[in-house]
Order: structure tokens, then sequence, then C-alpha cells
């Protein structure tokens, strides 16, 4: 039986929540003052921003889900109950949780809670036991294909309910980065960096190259990977029938430290391919297309993860993206011209020429993609624009000054 | 004297600070973040100024293990 599903989205700012609300996303998760996975403060939203979310959101019949997922000490609980009530106000669908603490206190709150992937759950009884509290529930990053099926099948049989009386829903994760440990249990950044990646504060240097030395006899291993410890990108796109098989109701994009073209187009293409799969058109050739379009945006190479069960030890050969494009800042937006939809940008970098693909990003804009078929240059009709010029571009939405221009190019990965 | 200054607004609560040097710092429990005693606000920067060096090597070892530095100690 064919299941909908429903597609999760990053949102790490506002340019991205937009450029995901555009993009087709049905919910949206996002983090809140410090304690979420992404704790970092440069992406993350602050607690005054959930009025916004929720409006814009709503607007679109889109679901919210703040992740509120770290471990949580003694002197966070205040402030865990500040989030929570400020969510149930803003009217935010859920908390997506970790600590019993934060469970306890969104339930006393009426608020849903989704059990967060930090809790890696891998077994029917664990979900049993959960769905006392929750409706709905990630499955460890770590499982089958066919384990996450039988999970699905049991809590059809056993007729599992969450607290609001219906089946509990299984999500999983559909694309983007994993880790080197089983997900979020993983100290490597605490003990080298004192920087918890269970605080959200993960320094990655599971990413780096290393080398491995026997310290008794001073001898290097001989690797041919030096990326040891950087696994490629999870992706799921070409096998998306199989994971609808399995039953899951949610597919969570990660990526909340990620770029808005980056959710724009990962949101496009898995959009794409599951309404394609509703409409009974998925095929191979739809996967190639986007995968190349999956390709352009930072990745660390592709590889299934663990749903297929085999090729363990897919390492990345980089400490980078292996994009095939990338973007470079050209200047920002100055004027935009409703009754003439026109777009004036001032160069500040680089240039312009007619046929160029430019990006346009900004909070309210998202991230938006198109190429350039006509300019104006300082009010002349020109092929090129240059580094201090002003440009008009025909736009069929509305720029603002917040917004930054930017051109696609290609990106050369090193082998 | 010794200058100990606090971006308070980009902690993110993993108590370190507090473990190091707990007489310079405390865990507000209104907000989860830390807070550095005696300190005066300028624009999200808190800076405490001492003429007790005695805090030195505590603020110090606290501002090493900080996670998203935001503690700087200086001795001037």
């Amino acid at each position: 039986m064919m299941q909908k599903i429903e597609l999760m989205a990053p949102a790490g700012n506002f340019e991205s929540l937009q450029a995901a609300l555009d993009n087709g996303a049905d919910s949206v998760y996002f983090g809140v003052e410090q304690l979420n996975m992404r704790a970092r403060a440069s992406i993350n939203f602050t607690l005054d921003d959930l009025q916004e979310i929720s409006r814009r959101c709503k607007e679109k019949n889109v679901r919210t889900y703040l992740t509120l997922n770290t471990i949580i000490y003694d002197h966070d609980l205040s402030i865990v109950k500040t989030l929570i009530k400020k969510a149930k106000e803003a009217n935010i669908t859920a908390v997506i949780a970790m600590d019993q603490a934060v469970i306890a206190s969104a339930r006393e709150a009426g608020m849903e809670v989704h059990i967060s992937t930090q809790i890696n759950i891998t077994n029917i009884e664990t979900v049993k036991f959960y769905a006392m509290f929750a409706d709905t529930m990630v499955l460890s990053r770590e499982l089958s294909l066919r384990q996450v099926k039988r999970i699905t099948e049991q809590i059809e049989k056993d007729q599992i309910k969450g607290p609001s009386g219906k089946l509990v829903e299984i999500e999983i994760f559909g694309h983007g980065a994993l880790c080197m440990a089983v997900s979020g249990k993983c100290y490597m950044s605490l003990h080298s960096h004192n920087s918890s990646a269970n605080r959200g504060a993960c320094k990655q240097n599971c990413r780096k190259k290393y080398t491995v030395i026997d310290q008794e006899t001073g001898f290097e291993m001989e690797l041919d990977n030096e990326y040891i410890m950087s696994p490629k990108d999870l992706c799921t796109i070409d096998f998306l029938d199989q994971v609808a098989d399995a039953g899951i109701k949610v597919l969570k994009i990660e990526g909340r430290g990620r770029a808005p073209e980056y959710v724009a187009k990962v949101i496009k293409c898995y959009r794409e391919a599951i309404d394609s799969l509703e409409k009974g058109t998925y095929n191979k050739d739809e996967v190639i297309l986007w995968m190349q379009e999956l390709e352009k945006v930072y990745n660390r190479g592709f590889w299934n993860g663990y749903y297929l069960g085999q090729k363990l030890g897919e390492w990345s050969k980089g400490s980078g993206s292996h994009a095939t494009q990338k973007k470079l800042y050209l200047g920002k937006g100055m004027h935009f011209f409703p009754k003439a939809k026109i777009g004036e940008f001032k160069i500040e970098a680089y240039d312009l020429t007619i046929g160029d693909t430019i990006l346009i990003t900004g909070p309210t804009t998202g991230a938006k993609e198109i190429e350039v078929k006509e300019m104006l240059v300082n009010d002349e009709k020109l092929d090129k624009g240059l580094k201090g010029d002003s440009v008009t571009i025909p736009l069929d939405f509305r720029i603002r000054p917040s917004d930054k221009l930017y051109k696609i190019v290609e990106n050369k990965v090193e082998a | 004297m010794v200058v100990v200054t606090l971006q308070r607004n980009k902690c993110i609560g993993c108590n370190y600070c507090v473990e190091l040097a707990p007489n310079q710092f405390r865990m507000s429990k209104k907000d989860g973040k830390s807070v550095l005693l005696h300190a005066k606000d300028k624009k999200g920067f808190f800076t405490l100024k001492s003429y007790d060096h005695i805090i030195f090597d505590d603020c110090e070892k606290a501002a090493k293990a900080c996670p998203v530095n935001i503690i700087s100690v200086k001795d001037i």
C-alpha cells in the first residue's frame, strides 16, 4: 500500500525556511536559542522569531517542529519550559525531543512530541515505550530498510498508538550528512575540542584528513584514503520506492547548517520524487536528472547509508564539498519596481553576463535561481555588467535590500 | 588589572566555565546561559575588571575550554 509521505525540511534561518516553503516542503524543523543539535548562534533562530516562523508556515499549511534535542542539565530546565511555552503560544505543531525532561515538559504543556534521532530507536519495544508520549518517532539512521519495514508492520499489527490515539508514525532521514559514530552518541569533538556534539556544538573533526601510526614502532599504516572517518552523504532518491515500501510516513532532510540554495534544490528534487511516486511515474530517467541536480549543491559524495544493508565503509574523499557548482557573490539588491517587474542590483565583485545563472537569497526572498536573459547595465542595453555597475533584470518575484546576488559557476572537484 | 569579557548571546550553556572558574561564572536559571559575575553589559559584551589577579588562571582555563570562544581574558 502506498503511503503519503511527508517531506520535512531543515531551516537554519529565514532564507532556508523560505526556500523550503517555496519548494514544496510539507513540514519544517528548526532550532531556537541554544538547546538543539546546531547550537552555534549563526545558524539559529531566536525566541522572538517563533511567531514569524509560525505565521509564514501557516500561510502555506506547513507543519512546524521545534528541535529541543540536546542533553539537558539542571540549569537548562527553566529555558526548556520557556521554549515550550513560547512554542505553544506560537502554535508550533510539535517539539522534537530527546531528554525525558523535555518530553515530560512538552506533554505537561499539551504539546505534541516527536522522538529525536538522538534517542536511536532500533526496535519495536522501544517504539511501544515511547508511544506513551509521542506520535512520531525518528528511527536510528543505522537501521536497514528491512528493519524499518519490520517495525512499521509491527506498529500496524499491534496497533501501537500515540497519545493522539492515531497509529505511531515512523520517520527516517532521507538525505544529508551522516555521522561516523552512531548518530548522536559521538564524543570525538568533545574530547578533542571540548565541544560537545550532544550540546549541538560538533566541530566535525571526523571530516578531516588522518594518518594512522603505530605508536610502538612508529610505522605509518598505508591507507588508500586519508579521510578515514568522514562518511559520504546519505542520498535515497535513487531507491525512494523502497523507502516508501518500508512504510515510513515522514522523510526528513538533514541540513540546518547548510545554505538556502541547498535547501531549495534538495527539497525541490525530493518533492518531485515523492509526487512522482504517488502518481506512479517514478522511473530511472527521472532519478538520473534528480541526481545531477543534487550533485550541484554541497555534498561529500553520495551513498545509500545503511538502508540497503550492503557496502559499509563509504568514506568521503575530501574534506569539503563535492558539489559540481558553486556560488560567487556578485552584489546586493538595490530597488524593485513592481509595475515593470524589474529588480536593480549593484555589482560589487566579479561580473555578470547574459546567459549566466544567478541566485538571489534573502530572509524573505528565500533562494531563487534564474537565468539572465536580458538586462540593462547603467540603463544601457549591454551584454555584460562589471564591478561597480548597476544592473536591472526582469524578475517575476520581488527583491529586497537585504537580498544578495550570486552567480552560479562550475566547481572543479579534486579527484 | 585583569579584564574578562563574555559575549553572552552566543553561549550554548555547556557549563565548562562554571566548572573551571566557579567564583566568576554561574549558569543563569532563567535562560540557561553563562553569567559573568559583577560584569558590566555593553551591547552584549559583559566585562569584568578586577585588580585581584588571583582570578586570572581560572578565567583563562574557562576561556580555553569554551567551545564557542566567547570568553576573553587579558592582563593589562
